[in-house]
């Protein structure tokens, strides 16, 4: 665990890059500090492996003030990585990540044993280990950089936007490899961005500063999405923050509607039967294995010889994205509404067979249901 | 050209002078401008005196320093390797602080931030980094170094100097012209020795096969290569 006790760092210009901070960053979770420039995150980062002292107040790392420990002892034990990689451009691959291993004493085949280990746990390529960091790309030294950082077994990771100079696809799969690390890893994580989409995709909790160093809310996300404090915090979140809360409701609470639904050895006399009945304009066609494959409009079966197999039926539009009920959030069962041209979209099982289809009318009860909110009167019941 | 075969062995011992008087000079040069770059390098306020320094020594006359020195040193080889060893110090000077100003800050603090200790840090990580820059002033040290010798002739020690001012006095062309050959053959196998330390000291900045043939495809050539793919 790492304590900020009303820590300030005052320049000797006059200038308040950190105020008064005072937080507490829970052992084995990601703290994300997020904020504008100017507002202290990177420097609060910064003062927990001592690269910047705090002018007052102190900073403990389990129970132990870091102004009491050597500096260069407390910085092996403790991960870091920026932006820029600060790979070293005078070592391969594998000496860049046994750096901290053969500075604590190790030797040196020992330690390189270490960095293979390290280059398969971020998904790097063994042959790539004779290589210099500047014959990688931008994501795969990145990558280095975090066995470098992981290389000593640290319990503390300190990552400054390491992930803001690459491109959105490789900052998403360099997201989503930190996350499954940190699943099995259980660091702490202190991880400063000014994204506020990653500090909520990645956060356990995430910290906002205001501009020159004060802290404006420290929550999980989804109770930054749901309550931020204050006109700062929510116009930081961004406009369209109420979409985004979606993203931590799970889809399994929606009331899915298995009504359109029709196998496709039905024959179009029944489907249209079906679809008269339920008074639904499109029905999804299934396979065999209960797996979609596409909406035919009940207008299209009216011409249609009453004894064709649904099988043998032209399918109107396919069925566009799915998503999965057990792992999915409302967001993508929203998405792939929204995507749909039926304006309904199809839920599956982890095996890709129907569960049910959505509607905007679903979709919204879901949404009132996670909110508290009872269900207005005249909305059809499903 | 018999001459020359008829005089080998003074021609070596000449030249042998002249390497060690030239080099002499740019080895105690580097070790002068190491600790002098490395601390104007941490302590940015020393450099701009320090330049200045070295670069006013630079413009010193080398013959008005070879007469000025004699009164102390005599005529001897430190009258020459003195001077010689203030104009490799005013060259590689600058070039150590410049190494040193090429590690990436990133790099750098990376470097703090991993635990290294300064002079640790100096060793493994500057050092390292700074060293093609360094080379580079080594060799323009060493070949101005190696051409100043012959300056020392004036005071009678000059190592293939002394082949200008004799075959001027004899009025033999031949001698002179196989003076200046020796000079410039004596600089490229230097400069080649210096390369070839450089290639060995930063392998990381070998091209690898793949990398020159980008280098070397440009333009329609290289849109070729893409179709290719």
């Amino acid at each position: 665990m790492i304590t900020f006790e009303s820590v300030t760092k005052r320049y000797p210009d006059g200038t308040v890059a950190v105020d008064e901070l005072s937080l507490e960053i829970p052992a084995g979770q990601i703290m994300v500090l997020v904020g504008p420039s100017g507002s202290g995150k990177t420097t609060s980062l910064r003062m927990i492996n001592r690269l910047v002292d705090p002018t007052s107040g102190r900073i403990l790392l389990d129970g132990q003030n870091i102004q009491d420990s050597d500096p260069a002892a407390l910085r092996r034990g403790i991960g870091y990585v920026i932006q820029q990689g600060g790979l070293f451009p005078h070592r391969t691959v594998e000496d860049n990540i046994a750096t901290v291993p053969v500075l604590i004493g190790w030797p040196k085949s020992k330690a390189r044993g270490r960095a293979r280990e390290l280059m398969d746990l971020v998904g790097l390529d063994s042959q790539m280990r004779r290589r210099y960091p500047h014959q990688l790309s931008g994501g795969q030294q990145q990558r280095v950089g975090v066995a470098r950082a992981l290389a000593a077994d640290p319990p503390v990771l300190l990552m400054d936007e390491p992930f803001s100079a690459v491109d959105p696809i490789v900052r998403a799969s360099l997201q989503d490899e930190l996350l499954r690390l940190q699943a099995d890893l259980h660091k702490t994580v202190v991880f400063v961005t000014h994204d506020i989409e990653e500090a909520i995709k990645l956060g356990d909790q995430v910290a906002i500063f205001r501009p020159h160093g004060k802290l404006a809310q420290v929550d999980s996300p989804q109770q930054l999405l749901a309550a931020p404090v204050d006109s700062y915090v929510e116009d930081f979140v961004g406009f369209d923050r109420g979409i985004r809360r979606l993203s931590f409701l799970a889809a399994d609470t929606l009331d899915l509607d298995a009504q359109p639904i029709a196998g496709q050895d039905s024959t179009a006399a029944q489907a249209l039967q079906q679809a008269r009945r339920s008074g639904d304009a499109w029905l999804l066609v299934t396979d065999a294995q209960r797996r979609p494959r596409g909406w035919v409009a009940a207008a299209d079966l009216e011409s249609l010889p009453g004894d064709t197999k649904l099988a043998d039926v032209r399918l109107t539009t396919g069925h566009g994205h799915t998503f999965r009920v057990d792992s999915d959030s409302l967001r993508a069962a929203l998405d792939a509404t929204v995507l749909s041209v039926t304006g309904q979209a199809v839920g599956v099982d982890a095996d890709g067979r129907v569960v049910g289809v959505t509607s905007y009318d679903r979709l919204r009860d879901a949404i009132q249901r996670a909110e508290g909110v009872p269900a207005a009167e005249g909305v059809p019941a499903p | 050209m018999s001459w020359a075969f008829d005089n080998a062995s003074m021609l070596a011992h000449l030249t042998g002078q002249n390497a060690y008087l030239a080099l002499v000079p740019v080895l105690i040069g580097l070790v002068i401008a190491l600790p002098l770059g490395i601390a104007s390098a941490r302590w940015g306020w020393l450099y701009p005196p320090v330049l200045s320094i070295t670069s006013v020594l630079y413009a010193l006359p080398a013959l008005a320093l070879f007469v000025a020195l004699i009164a102390y040193t005599g005529l001897t080889n430190t009258t020459v390797i003195i001077p010689l060893t203030v104009y490799a110090l005013a060259v590689l000077f600058p070039s150590v602080v410049d190494g040193l100003r090429s590690v990436p800050e990133p790099v750098r603090q990376a470097a703090v931030a991993m635990g290294f200790g300064a002079w640790r840090r100096l060793a493994t990580v500057e050092l390292p980094i700074a060293t093609p820059i360094v080379i580079a002033g080594l060799r323009v040290a060493a070949v101005s170094s190696i051409s100043l010798v012959s300056v020392g002739q004036l005071i009678g020690i000059g190592g293939l100097g002394y082949l200008f001012i004799d075959g001027e006095q004899r009025d033999f062309t031949t001698e002179i012209v196989v003076g200046i050959v020796l000079i410039i053959v004596l600089s490229l196998i230097v400069d080649l020795v210096l390369v070839l330390a450089r290639w060995l000291l930063t392998p990381w900045q070998h091209k690898t096969r793949a990398e020159r043939r980008a280098a070397a495809t440009s333009g329609a050539g290289r849109e070729q290569l893409v179709e290719g793919l």
